[in-house]
């Protein structure tokens, strides 16, 4: 690689970042922490609510419910992994990263919504033909993830502009040049 | 030869000369440095030999073969629950897996020279399963049996995949999670296969029929694998032709190509055959850089890209989605919702025939006009920008693959030690409980995977606009209200993951 395009990418990749780095910090919580109770019922194939959204430091009280079969609810990074009997004020809890314990039979589930960004929950029992797509989401603001990768595409964006414009002079007539039919192309 | 009038069109890159080590430079559209080629066979030692074989196929084909026969069988007798047999466990979390991740961008269309779809019109049409056959009647210098018609000539193209892909797609809940669907799907692939064979000439239900070709064609375009040949100027004094016609050696290529003036991967089945045909060792398998071939040639190829691009978003929204009511109508043949399942397949439809393809025309037509300089013919703009949505579509396919792999990739497990789901335990892993591989770290895979998509689309776009404006600012302006949809699109599948 030539010194001008290892120049080139170097600068392309500053801007990246730096974009990155600017639409990781815009997203913001929406409030001070506080306590959450929520309803979760859960039946073939779906939650309601289908998303539910805290701020980072939150303390999430699910009650979690069935409205037709037996069903799992395995929420991503937190450890955390339910079955959900129908007609049943009980859940079984139970941590993911240690299967030896016994489940835990709980009215609610809860935890502190300490790592942000969006985790899925999903069915961890077999209840039928979508099971393995039934699915719901926590987001936990801010969401830095999201406004990093927005904050990365836009400075794609940019970087690829400011880039053509600065170093771009003159390959525009090389390029018109080497456009149409190929000197080298087979008769 | 039947078929389309591909292989005589101009190549869009230059042909190389060819160095002593396999490695190749080669000019490239908007300056730069040029583009690298690598020899394979070259370089890997034993590769030469090995695709020399005339077994080759035949020992890749056949074990293939077997498990799907298997699998088929599984699907017709096995648990009719999908996440118990290995029908669908197999097909549509690993095979897919592998196809869109590790297959398609890396090794081009290598899952056509495994394919066992084909098998058994193949072997009736060439009457051998392994060795090769010259005379008449026939096709080329090889004799061939059945009716070996030409494929109709207003059908060469990909509209036929096209429908079919997206029709078949508008029931992917019921082909992904009911076995006996896609014992239907895929049975049915294996017998209209037979039957094409044997009335049109060669691999015309690959070209032009079968539903994966569509897709493996547009987006091999990006791979890093190529059958290519080496030097021009052998070819052109070459009197055999074998690799067209046909020889001793080998069959002429069963996919309508003339190998030697070949210059997109797109309808080349990595079959082999032109690499034992040709008797001056003049066809390779080269290593080349991501995105290389980027000239769609035709409207029929523009709207594959439109139509997997909307698939991917649909996808992302039906299956991975936390949306009841859309899973409800996706889902009809259970939830009995078919109005709604109508007003699904029509958006699905609507989106991918004409709002994703009129979003991207008006931006092409407000980019003709920001750039100025002499009227460019509008159809040129939109063939070659549309090219853009392929890096971005396969990438965006490939960040939708990554859960179905690490979320449910624990079923593999299972259901190799009970295959039909009905209790036994072959390998005793029957019992292997569902267990998500860190899905937490998904969302970091796939911004980085819509990023790459992103940076080629804009990229190729921008080369592109280069190559038709000429000037920097005309081709900034030009391509700017493309590179905001394109920047646009890829923020909405980060939406769907991320957000
Ligand atoms: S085109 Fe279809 S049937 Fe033909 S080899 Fe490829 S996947 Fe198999
Ligand atoms: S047989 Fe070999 S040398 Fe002859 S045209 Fe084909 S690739 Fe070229
Ligand atoms: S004969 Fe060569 S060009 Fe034709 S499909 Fe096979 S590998 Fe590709
Ligand atoms: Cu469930």
């Amino acid at each position: 690689m030539s010194r001008s395009e290892l120049l080139r990418w170097g600068a392309g990749v500053l801007v990246v970042l730096a974009s990155t780095v600017i639409g990781a910090w815009m997203p913001r919580a929406s409030g001070p922490p506080q306590v959450r109770r929520i309803e979760v019922k859960a039946r073939q194939y779906a939650y309601d609510p289908p998303t539910i959204e805290v701020n980072q430091g939150d303390t999430v009280r699910l009650k979690l419910t069935s409205q037709d079969v037996v069903h799992g609810f395995y929420l991503e990074a937190y450890d955390l992994q339910a079955t959900i009997m129908p007609q049943s004020p009980y859940v079984e809890v139970s941590r993911p990263s240690r299967p030896e314990e016994k489940p835990e039979k709980l009215e609610e589930v809860e935890f502190v919504a300490d790592r942000t960004g969006k985790f899925r929950y999903r069915c961890s029992h077999t209840c039928g033909t979508m099971h393995p797509f039934m699915s719901g989401e926590l987001v936990v603001k801010p969401n830095r993830l999201l406004g990093g990768g927005v904050g990365a595409f836009a400075g794609m964006l940019i970087a690829g502009c400011l880039l053509a414009c600065v170093l771009g002079n003159g390959s525009g007539e090389a390029a018109v040049a080497n456009s149409g039919r190929s000197p080298h192309a087979i008769p | 030869m039947t078929g389309k009038t591909q292989n005589a069109d101009p190549p869009n890159e230059g042909t190389v000369a060819v160095g002593d080590k396999g490695r190749t430079a080669q000019p490239r559209v908007g300056g730069g440095s040029p583009a690298w080629r690598l020899d394979l066979l070259a370089v890997i030692p034993g590769l030469r030999w090995l695709v020399k074989r005339r077994w080759l196929q035949f020992a890749v084909v056949f074990p293939n073969l077997v498990f799907f026969y298997l699998f088929l069988i599984a699907g017709v007798f096995g648990s009719p629950v999908g996440n118990r047999n290995i029908i669908i466990i197999f097909v549509w979390i690993l095979w897919w897996f592998l196809l869109i991740t590790l297959m398609v961008p890396f090794a081009s269309r290598v899952w056509c020279t495994v394919c066992p779809f084909p098998f058994f019109g193949e072997w009736l049409q060439r009457g051998a399963l392994i060795g090769t056959r010259v005379g008449k009647p026939g096709v080329g210098r090889n004799r061939m049996f059945g009716l070996n018609l030409r494929w109709p000539k207003a059908l060469s193209n990909i509209w036929l995949q096209n429908f079919g892909f997206l029709g078949l797609c508008t029931f992917s809940v019921a082909l992904v999670t009911r076995p006996i669907v896609s014992v239907f799907v895929l049975g049915g692939l294996f017998v209209v296969a037979t039957i094409l064979h044997l009335v049109f000439r060669q691999r015309a239900f690959c070209n032009y029929v079968c539903p994966v070709s569509g897709f493996l064609s547009l987006y091999s375009m990006t791979s890093m694998l190529e059958v290519r040949s080496k030097e021009a100027e052998v070819c052109s004094k070459c009197a055999d032709k074998g690799c067209l016609a046909g020889n001793e050696s080998g069959w002429g290529c069963p996919w309508f190509m003339y190998p030697s003036r070949m210059d997109r991967n797109n309808y080349c089945g990595l079959c082999t055959e032109c690499l034992k045909t040709c008797p001056y060792d003049n066809m390779t398998l080269r290593l080349r850089p991501f995105c290389s071939d980027t000239r769609i040639k035709g409207y029929d190829e523009s709207w594959k890209a439109f139509i997997m691009l909307t698939l991917a978003l649909a996808y992302s929204m039906t299956l991975l989605g936390p949306w009841a009511t859309i899973k409800d109508w996706a889902n009809a043949s259970e939830t009995g919702q078919w109005g709604g399942f109508a007003l699904y397949a029509a958006s699905l439809w609507m989106s991918a025939l004409c709002i994703l393809p009129g979003v991207f025309f008006g931006s092409v037509w407000l980019g003709r006009l920001l750039g100025g300089g002499a009227p460019k013919p509008l159809k040129d703009l939109f063939l070659g920008w549309s090219y853009t949505l392929v890096p971005l579509g396969l990438l965006a396919w490939i960040a939708f693959s990554f859960p179905l792999i690490f979320v449910n990739g624990s079923y593999i497990i299972s259901v190799l030690s009970d295959p039909m789901g009905r209790g036994w335990d072959l390998l005793g892993t029957a019992d292997f409980k569902w267990t998500p591989y860190h899905p937490e770290l998904l969302a970091w895979i796939q911004v980085p995977l819509l990023g790459i998509g992103l940076f080629f689309a804009l990229r190729t776009g921008y080369r592109f606009a280069q190559s038709r404006f000429g000037s920097t600012r005309s081709s900034i302006l030009g391509f700017s209200p493309l590179a905001v949809l394109l920047t646009a699109i890829a923020c909405g599948f980060l939406r769907l993951f991320v957000g």
